[in-house]
């Protein structure tokens, strides 16, 4: 007799009139081949099936009885402008419901710049808050109790500044260090990885990490002392085997750095929080939160830890910025309640839903109140919350599970045998692994193997903008630079170089680094300031940047035709194009401000070399006159200028100025990135040549880009 | 592309940036009517040239050339020195582009105003690259550079290449777990005037000595290229610094040995001389690939080769005897 699996089998291939079950088989990106139905024997004696929640090994959630008893936090990341535009906002967002505050700041706070720093000119306030002192610290947590209110951070390069800030703050609102309560990221390691807003070496920033878990170890114990974060490897193109598979090694690694300092494992362990972040691939994301519970308490053995919150993973998730498009935007809505709702299910601990027009700008107040709302809609109207892990014992959901585990554990493996993810990070591993997984995911959305409706399907003929857009006005700087002026007229300056000085001192010793920088904080020395004097000491970082060939076009040489021949047409241009003007098209591809996330010029730069072009990469965090001298100096028919922090406007046409003062008026400058529609004329009008908004498929970029070059060189 | 030699030679001379640039363009274009003026250009910049210290530096790739080049470079420019780079990076067999990535790990030379750096396509054959190359070291001279350094990454022959036209080659190495010998070639340490272990910093330095001690013993076994030079093993860490100066030191003590002894002035003429036939080879087989008649008759005597049909030393001299009876081998 056969059996019910093999009656199925029979029964499908019936009426598929023919075609087995297996032959339509799905690969995901992780290369983990799903099959069309799922069943008991799939699950049988998987390592990973059959716990409870909030019990070891926490595949099921951390927490007992989970949402049902408590549900996940609204922790929605936010700000801009100056700290009072930033302060007025949470305030309006905590009375709307909002439980938690997650502070952006701008990327030359990031960078340990001052506001009056000439080479973060485009960026202040653009991305993020701009913070130059204690002062704007007190201003951004005005009438917000901070021993009750729950405060995340998103720092890594200037953490040790920020956090000496944040905690003298508080001070003066009369808030005792053990009070304080929130997380700040802290993750360095990621920094070197993808999103490049570090500022020491690695070896300085890793003592930092454990300087601040020392610290917080004795004098914090209600605060997370680092968010691993798995989010912007995701974004910067990782498939969900490998956001899982780093960000534990990350965490492995840190957990290695405190136990050399000397720490305990279970004075930290515990408060070690994870970052992850979900895409639009619904149970794979599920699967993958699971997993990564699972693989961090088999880890966390290792260190024998007796605590049992050592070894249990808790996280935030934010939903993916990356996944958004442009393109009929209010499609968003829809993708992040997926993405909502596949955290939810998964386990999350807290959230981030993102704003529809992410893509396109900073959120506004009305955006924001949709993002907010989309999660307290599935708390409060959708019943979800009232059973712990619902989909535990999902024969899909728990195999899928399984897999994951396998697939990163040989990930983590391979790590370990380099030597820890800080050598995997030198040898540049991981860094290839996730560009290459981005390349190929370039190359699918271009073929329209990955439907994104709008984009590459169902597009719109006509897209009109009929929403409101904010900008952060050039003057935000020059009120910043106005405080610091102030600020360094009032304060005692003796005091503050004492201060300073003595934070080189501890730089270069062995005393806490926190403790020292807190004492210059409350004496008014700036973000800049206190970053330079520990800058004396460990240098500034440059980071290395490598760039994978052949992934993009090796998507394209699976038999399929029409997309293949696209990408042949244009490399027999660019061939044809060398026969007739003696070399290849040149272009450089460059990221000016203090923006470190290069995902985007990274897949040009690679699928442009595929294609045929020769491709310069500039430094990362250049000014628009070192793009435009890189340009001169290789000759290149154009610059391709990325841009996704706002700055383009200042940014792109003071390139072109540049470029025309140098002689080379010739060279074109096109953009690309998160640019809203409604500054493309200015673009336009200031001598831009083309601009590419986000989804825009790199064949037809480049297309246009060799258009536009021929026309220049005259066919 | 402007058609007057003097264009560019005047740019050059004057160390225009821009124009430099833009001569470097035209000596590397694969166009012959370009090649033309190019050999105009650098038959009038010749006299200019040649005074500089031509290096050229090869390693795997992870060696750290260009975070050498970056700190050595500077170190250089603050000692008064005007610094050329030419990297070469490798073009894509299958698509032909190629990624020029060296600036980015060059940050501060990038802008510095002592030095230019120019990455080039390789552009697949490596004739082609030594042409370019040792071309546009000849334009970065005339434009008043005193160092002049070639970058290339050790595959294939192309660190022959690059040694054949320059007065030092360094090999930057770094240490592994204790296999160094096996990534070397035997065909670079014969022609390496230096080699530098980078990297030797943090917990790396004892095996960076070990590593030193390796390659030591590695060149006793090799005939050195010079009978007045024996090539030293260094060590250095481009990231903290160190090792930079002996380098440097020991790079001008070479200069002064050779110039002593009339080996650079030997060894720059052999090269030149080399260079030469190199161009006539190459012209030579230019002209055999574009005869019509061979062109016409190519395919079809392949492939009586491929069958057997005709033994290839008789397929070769009916090809050669096409271009003049009296060529017969």
């Amino acid at each position: 007799m056969a059996s019910a699996y093999e009656q199925w089998v029979e029964l499908a291939t019936k009426q598929m009139k023919g075609k087995t079950p297996d032959s339509i088989a799905w690969k995901s990106p992780e290369g983990i081949s799903i099959k069309p139905m799922y069943h008991e024997d799939d699950i049988k004696g998987l390592p990973s099936v059959g716990s409870l929640p909030g019990m070891a090994p926490y595949t099921r959630g951390p927490m007992a009885t989970m949402y049902a008893g408590r549900p996940w936090t609204i922790r929605q990341y936010a700000g801009f402008s100056t700290a009072k535009a930033s302060n007025e906002f949470y305030r309006k967002n905590l009375a709307a419901g909002q439980k938690g505050l997650s502070v952006a700041f701008s990327l030359s706070t990031h960078r340990g710049y001052d506001s009056d720093n000439p080479r973060v000119a485009g960026d202040i306030g653009k991305a993020g808050v701009a913070i130059d002192s204690i002062e704007d610290m007190k201003i951004l947590f005005d009438g917000i109790p901070l021993d009750q209110m729950s405060v995340s951070m998103t720092m890594n390069g200037a953490v040790i500044p920020i956090l000496a800030m944040w905690i003298g703050a508080a001070e003066e609102q009369g808030v005792k260090q053990e009070q304080l309560n929130g997380t700040i990221q802290n993750d360095i390691l990621k920094e070197y990885l993808t999103r490049n807003t570090y500022i020491y070496p690695p070896e300085p920033s890793m003592r930092i990490v454990s300087d601040i878990m020392a610290h917080a170890s004795k004098n914090m114990p209600r605060y997370n002392t680092i968010s691993i974060s798995g989010y912007h490897i995701m974004e910067a193109g990782a498939d969900s085997v490998l956001q899982c598979a780093f960000t534990l090694a990350d965490g492995v690694e840190y957990v290695r750095a405190a136990l050399k300092s000397g720490m305990d494992i279970d004075t930290f362990a515990p408060r070690l929080s994870f970052f992850y972040g979900v895409g639009m691939n619904f149970f794979m994301e599920i699967a993958m939160l699971r997993a990564a519970r699972f693989l961090w308490h088999r880890l966390m053995q290792q260190f024998n830890p007796k605590h049992p919150q050592s070894s249990m993973l808790r996280t935030h998730v934010q939903t993916s910025g990356w996944s958004l498009t442009e393109q009929d935007p209010y499609n968003n809505i829809i993708r992040t309640t997926i993405e909502a709702m596949s955290a939810v299910l998964g386990g999350t601990q807290s959230l981030h839903t993102n704003s529809f027009d992410e893509a396109v700008c900073l959120p506004t107040e009305f955006s924001a109140r949709i993002a907010r709302n989309t999660q307290i809609i599935i708390q409060e109207e959708s019943q979800i919350c009232k059973v712990a892990d619902p989909l535990g014992g999902s024969y899909y959901v728990e195999w899928l599970t399984h897999q994951i585990v396998e697939e990163a554990q040989k990930i983590i493996d391979e790590i370990e045998e380099i030597g820890g993810m800080a050598k995997a990070i030198e040898s540049g591993m991981p860094k290839m692994r996730i560009e290459e997984s981005a390349a190929r995911r370039q190359a699918r959305i271009d073929q329209g193997k990955d439907v994104i409706v709008g984009v590459n399907k169902y597009r719109l003929k006509d897209e009109k903008m009929d929403f409101d857009i904010l900008e952060v006005p050039d003057s935000v700087r020059l009120e910043q630079i106005e405080r610091i002026n102030h600020i360094k007229k009032t304060r005692d300056e003796a005091k503050v170089q004492a201060c300073l000085e003595a934070l080189t001192k501890a730089a270069a010793g062995k005393e806490n680094l926190l403790e020292v920088a807190i004492e210059a904080a409350k004496a008014r020395a700036t973000v800049g300031e206190i970053s330079d004097a520990m800058e004396k000491v460990f240098g500034r970082f440059v980071a290395t940047t490598q760039c994978v060939s052949g992934a993009y076009s090796s998507e394209y040489s699976e038999v399929n035709s029409e997309s293949a021949q696209v990408i042949e047409t244009l490399r027999k241009r660019t061939a044809d194009f060398q026969a007739k003007h003696g070399r290849r098209p040149r272009i450089l591809v460059t990221k000016m401000g203090q923006d470190g996330h290069d995902r985007g010029i990274k897949v040009v730069a690679s699928s442009y070399a595929d294609l045929g072009f020769d491709v310069d990469i500039s430094p990362m965090f250049q000014t628009p006159e070192e793009a435009a001298k890189m340009a001169i100096e290789n000759d290149v028919h154009v610059v391709g200028a990325s841009s996704l922090a706002a700055g383009h406007k200042s940014l792109v046409p003071e390139l072109i100025d540049h470029l025309k003062k140098g002689g080379a008026g010739e060279i074109l400058v096109v953009a690309g990135g998160v640019i809203p529609p409604s500054d493309y004329q200015f673009l336009y009008d200031a001598g831009c040549k083309g601009i590419f908004g986000p989804g825009t498929p790199i064949t037809q970029s480049a297309t246009k880009v060799l258009d536009l070059i021929e026309a220049q060189v005259g066919k | 592309m402007h058609k007057d030699p003097s264009y560019y030679i005047q740019g050059v001379m004057d160390n225009n940036r821009l124009m430099l640039a833009r001569t470097i363009t035209l000596v590397e274009s694969s166009l012959s009517s370009h090649q033309e003026i190019a050999r105009h250009v650098i038959n009038e910049l010749l006299p200019y040239t040649g005074k500089a210290v031509r290096m050229g530096i090869t390693g795997v790739p992870g060696a750290g050339k260009s975070t050498f080049i970056e700190s050595f470079g500077t170190m250089l420019t603050v000692l008064g020195h005007r610094v050329a780079v030419l990297a070469i990076d490798p073009s894509s067999t299958r698509s032909g582009g190629s990624i020029l990535g060296d600036k980015t790990r060059m940050e501060k030379l990038a802008v510095d105003d002592m030095a230019f750096i120019r990455p080039s396509p390789s552009g697949g054959s490596l004739g082609g690259v030594a042409k370019k190359t040792r071309e546009t070291m000849l334009v970065c001279e005339a434009a008043g550079f005193d160092v002049i350094i070639v970058e290339t990454v050790g595959v294939g022959q192309s660190e022959t290449t690059v040694a054949s036209m320059v007065d030092f080659f360094l090999v930057l190495q770094i240490s592994g777990a204790g296999d160094e010998l096996q990534g070397i070639k035997k065909g670079v340490l014969e022609v390496a005037d230096a080699i530098v272990v980078n990297k030797a910093d943090g917990d790396n330095v004892n095996r960076a000595k070990l590593a030193k001690r390796q390659y030591e013993t590695a060149l006793h076994l090799v005939t050195p290229s010079s009978p007045n030079w024996m090539p030293p093993v260094m060590t250095c860490s481009a990231l903290e610094n160190t090792g930079l100066k002996e380098i440097w030191d020991t790079i001008n003590s070479h200069k002064g040995i050779m110039v002593a002894t009339g080996e650079l002035e030997t060894k720059r003429q052999e090269q030149a001389m080399s260079w030469m036939w190199f161009l006539v080879n190459e012209g030579l087989e230019r002209w055999f690939y574009q005869h019509p008649e061979i062109k016409k008759l190519l395919p079809g005597i392949k492939q009586s080769v491929e069958q057997g049909h005709i033994a290839p030393t008789r397929a070769a001299e009916d090809l050669v005897s096409i271009l003049g009876k009296d060529l017969l081998i």
